[in-house]
């Protein structure tokens, strides 16, 4: 187990109530759309400096909470606090300027636009720059500076010029990310960040959103259960809108209830 | 590298527009200013359409709202409540443009795609529907009218006067609109277009930006409907009607809304026409709307789209075999239009009053009909055979034009290619072939 | 009283045939998420066909052509035009369906002038059909609503009893699915476009011998289908009904209101100030009786932005 991991378990063993403590909190979440009800229940702990998988089976509403917690949907009941505030049913747009940023599992960047244009985007807001009529974007240095920090980073500099629609589908799935981390959150969840991609940038991949949540709290939803146990310090299994278990990994990978809910899957 | 050559073409065109009206009979000089003005309100139209995806088929009401704002500031000046250069009346229909366009922005906006189109279109209704009944701010069925005022050693009683002014107003509107594409709102706007779903998780208030970007699009509109109010000293309620905002959606996409002078084009030439065939047909409205769903149908960028994929993808080297295939185009067009025209022409003779009354002389016999100074027999079959002969002609040569036009530009293509890449040569093929 | 009555028969009926329209466009659109714009101007083809039809002498053939005129119009759209540009996405359906509602009406004006055209019904149509307190209510009225109801109950019919009607309305739902089993995905939604068309066609024909029918019909009518697709929801045909039955009712109220928002306030005393102001205050409610859908779609959109039936996200 990594460093890191042995003190977020250290964390994590002392008492639960210092309230500083998690950074995201889920309590009786439910969602229904008519008479479905997708989410039944849902109670969920992030810790800040956590990264945090969440699992489950096709259809158990990973993708719901998500929009729940991002601000697409609105909650039937339950709470959603994001550094203790309430943010349940708020807009997307205050939400990420509270701090919360997400990916999407289909690509979202805007495919007519460049690569340095889409995360010029996502960062001139950050520098007050959402409505500003009156300058060239050329002039504004600050933002031109971190969107070349950022091509950096994410090491998409050969394709820096390229209209977003043109990269390649993993490029494109970095490129998406990176969009999202350049609002600069500290909560960053993602929505299967190696969907459809190859073992190779699947790995490159981890390794980047590693590096890039040092110092920020991670909610992840995959399916690559290789994935979700090296990168992740603490996991949670959504099933059929309830959360069944969560723990450390390899606690859950054991849980009898969790084997259950995969029974026929060989992933575990 | 690009750039030299457009720079230079913009000078070229500001050269003559600055130095028409030397040439030109008053009463083109007018046609010329009509023709900047629907130029202007073509270009404010395709900011919220062309960049941020929002599609307005009610624009006239901010034209029609600038233009009564300026009649309002000439009538203050005229009747000596103080004093408004004239030059500056203009900044009343951006004000009055701008306020207006906040607010029936911001209700617009909380929509999206058809239903936005469908607002603005009830909006703009409703001014229509208001404006006759309020007398004091309309003017009632018969509208308001005014003198303008001598203003800065100008007597502004000449149209040359006007026109340079108008000059004046829509070279700095359109600079005002080239330089809104550079800035971060400007930017803001493409990626609204391309995803507007997305940009509210990047922190955008999506409605707010809409809502302004929007409002922008009707400050320029106000100042070209200010301009016509300038230059006609009057308008009525007629100027918000839907007649009036769709013929800027039409003369846009004509013109290409992709690029940046498509629309202002598009809007000039089916404003020059619209002018030179009001003695010659009652139809234009029909031609215009024909040509619009060719356009649509066949050439979605519009010829604004056209002209920049010719510059786009050809050299010099590679034109010379289109030469031979576009003026078979050309015979084909030709054919196919005179078809239409005769067509319609002869249909619009025979269905009017006068003709009818030469029928009721002739005890209900179809009697000839005069078309282009010559006589046709309505019931006789060579009267049919014209428009018959002249499209069927042209259907049949089509698909040889389409055929030669298709593999000339190919040949052109290959000859343009400084290094022929297989990728870049695929796309073109496709696209030629298309 | 008497207005009251009259009033709610008017508008009930003006909004019987508001739905008519209204209801091909939005199925249509809920459907294939292609707005035709051009849907009320296949209402006006359907009155000038009704006029054509009723100056050669036969009204009822006239009601019988217009809806499979407007029909085969339809088909002719959507299989020659609209399947075309479908890759190019609905912004440019919408454009082209605009493009060919002006064509319409250039064509239609190059026919049959730019004045109103007098088209009427039968003599034999042209009495009351009874009396409300001093009111002679007119039997054509009630025949549209007569002629708007009948076609809802058809349609009803048509869509729960029989296999067709199954059909249509699993392809509203999960389209790919109704292929796969084996239909012809193509051929029922130009059954559709088909069929909203001759709806509107109908419409036409028989509203036209009433109102006025002129070139202008198309937009006056179609902006108040516009609206109620608006104010009723996406896609909803419950909410199209409510919205025209509110529409139809609001203007038929207006147009014999003379009270003006000075009126009004002169119940709190405030009526002469109102009267010395003017302008907007002293406007009657009659005399912006056509303004009333747009006022209303206003009002709506500043308290639920979705509509009446729409859903917030």
């Amino acid at each position: 187990m990594s460093s890191r991991a042995k003190s977020t378990a250290a964390l994590s063993s002392t008492p639960r109530g210092a309230p500083s403590d998690s950074v995201l909190e889920l309590r009786g979440l439910t969602k229904s759309f008519g008479e479905t009800q997708i989410i039944r229940g849902v109670d969920l702990t992030v810790k800040r400096y956590q990264r945090h998988g969440l699992i489950g089976p096709n259809g158990a509403g990973k993708s719901t909470l998500f929009n729940l917690i991002s601000g697409q949907y609105v909650p039937t009941s339950g709470e959603i606090r994001l550094n203790g505030e309430p943010i349940a049913g708020l807009s997307p747009h205050v939400i990420n300027r509270r701090g919360l940023s997400r990916s999407f599992q289909i690509t979202n960047v805007f495919p007519r636009m460049s690569v340095a244009e889409n995360l010029r985007t996502s960062i001139m807001g950050r520098h007050g720059h959402r409505l500003t009529v009156f300058r060239p974007v050329r002039s504004l240095k600050s933002v031109n500076d971190e969107v070349d920090e950022f091509i950096e980073k994410l090491r998409l500099g050969r394709r820096r010029n390229d209209l977003a629609g043109d990269l390649a589908y993993s490029e494109q799935r970095i490129l998406e990310m990176g969009m999202s981390l350049a609002t600069d959150p500290a909560v960053l969840i993602l929505d299967e960040p190696t969907a459809g991609m190859s073992r190779e940038e699947a790995r490159y991949i981890v390794e980047l959103i590693r590096q890039v949540t040092e110092e920020r709290t991670l909610l992840v939803v995959e399916h690559d259960m290789s994935v979700v146990f090296t990168l992740c310090d603490q996991v949670s299994v959504l099933v059929y809108g309830v959360i069944i278990a969560s723990g450390e990994p390899a606690t859950v990978r054991a849980d009898k209830k969790v084997q259950e809910a995969y029974l026929g899957e060989e992933v575990l | 590298m690009n750039k030299a050559p457009k720079i230079v073409l913009l000078l070229v065109g500001l050269a003559i527009l600055t130095t028409l009206p030397i040439f030109l009979s008053p009463n083109l000089v007018n046609a010329v200013i009509k023709m900047m003005i629907a130029a202007l309100f073509a270009l404010a139209f395709t900011l919220a359409m062309g960049q941020a995806g929002m599609l307005s088929f009610g624009h006239a009401a901010y034209y029609g709202v600038g233009a009564f704002a300026a009649l309002h500031l000439m009538r203050a000046v005229e009747m000596k409540l103080f004093f408004f250069p004239t030059p500056l009346i203009p900044l009343a229909g951006a004000a009055i443009g701008f306020l207006v366009g906040i607010v029936f922005g911001w209700l617009a906006t909380q929509r999206i795609g058809v239903y936005f189109a469908m607002v603005t279109l009830a909006l703009a209704e409703l001014l229509f529907t208001l404006a006759p009944t309020w007398n004091s701010v309309f003017g009632g069925e018969s509208g308001i009218s005014t003198m303008r005022a001598p203003s800065w050693g100008l007597s502004f009683g000449h149209d040359i006067h006007v026109y340079y002014l108008t000059l004046a107003w829509f070279v700095i509107s359109a600079w005002c609109m080239w330089a809104f594409t550079k800035t971060p709102l400007g930017r803001l706007a493409l990626a609204l277009r391309d995803n507007e779903h997305r940009a509210r998780f990047l922190g955008f208030n999506t409605h707010v930006a809409r809502t302004l970007i929007f409002a922008i699009s009707c400050l320029f509109t106000g100042v070209a409907g200010a301009l016509l109010a300038i230059a006609n000293e009057a308008t009525n309620y007629t100027i918000f009607s839907a007649q009036a905002s769709a013929n800027v959606v039409l003369q846009t996409f004509i013109g290409g809304a992709g690029t940046f002078f498509g629309p202002a084009l598009g809007a000039a030439t089916m404003t020059f026409f619209a002018r030179v065939t009001s003695d010659l047909t009652r139809s234009w409205l029909l031609y215009q709307g024909l040509i619009f769903v060719l356009v649509m149908l066949f050439a979605p960028e519009g010829l604004g789209g056209i002209v920049s994929l010719h510059a786009r993808k050809l050299r010099a080297a590679g034109l010379r075999h289109l030469v031979l295939p576009y003026l078979l185009c050309f015979v084909v067009a030709l054919l196919l239009i005179a078809g239409v025209v005769f067509a319609v022409e002869s249909i619009h003779v025979v269905m009017t009053d006068a003709y009818f009354a030469k029928r009721i002389a002739a005890k209900g016999a179809w009697v000839p009909y005069q078309l282009f100074g010559r006589s046709f027999e309505p019931l006789w079959p060579g009267t049919w055979a014209i428009p018959i002969a002249l499209l069927s002609t042209g259907a049949l040569l089509l698909p040889m034009a389409r055929r030669l036009t298709a593999s000339a530009w190919l040949v052109a293509i290959q000859e343009s290619l400084p290094v022929a890449g297989a990728a870049a040569e695929a796309t073109t093929r496709q696209e030629a072939t298309a | 009283m008497e207005y009251i009555i009259v009033s709610i028969l008017n508008g009930v009926v003006h909004g019987l045939l508001l739905f008519m329209v209204s209801a091909g466009l939005t199925l249509i659109f809920g459907m294939m998420g292609v707005l035709n714009f051009a849907h009320a101007w296949f209402y006006m083809l359907g009155a000038y066909v009704g006029f054509t039809l009723t100056r050669l002498g036969g009204f009822w053939i006239g009601l019988l052509l217009a809806p499979i005129i407007a029909g085969l119009a339809g088909v002719l759209v959507e299989r020659y035009l609209l399947r075309r540009v479908h890759h190019y996405g609905h912004a440019h359906e919408l454009l082209l369906t605009f493009g060919l509602a002006f064509i319409i009406e250039e064509v239609i004006k190059l026919f049959y002038g730019d004045a109103l055209v007098n088209y009427q019904m039968p003599d034999y149509m042209r009495f009351a059909a009874f009396t409300v307190f001093e009111t002679n209510y007119p039997f054509y009225r009630l025949f549209m609503g007569a002629v708007a109801l009948g076609m809802f109950a058809i349609l009803y019919l048509l869509l729960t009893r029989t296999r067709v009607g199954i059909i249509v309305r699993a392809a509203t739902y999960r389209p790919s699915t109704v292929e796969a089993l084996g239909h012809n995905l193509p051929l029922v939604f130009m059954g559709i476009f088909a069929g909203g068309s001759a709806l509107a066609g109908l419409a036409g024909a028989v509203a036209g011998a009433f109102y006025p029918t002129g070139p202008n019909m198309a937009v006056d009518f179609g902006t108040l289908v516009f609206v109620v697709v608006v104010v009723g929801g996406l896609g909803s045909v419950v909410g199209a009904l409510i919205a025209s039955l509110m529409i139809g009712l609001f203007i038929s109220f207006s147009v014999g209101l003379n009270i003006s928002i000075a009126d009004f306030l002169g119940l709190f005393g405030l009526g002469e100030w109102a009267t010395e102001i003017g302008g907007l205050f002293t406007l009657q409610l009659s005399t912006i009786a056509n303004s009333m859908p747009f006022l209303l779609m206003l009002l709506v959109l500043l308290m639920r932005p979705a509509g009446l039936m729409g859903d917030r996200q």
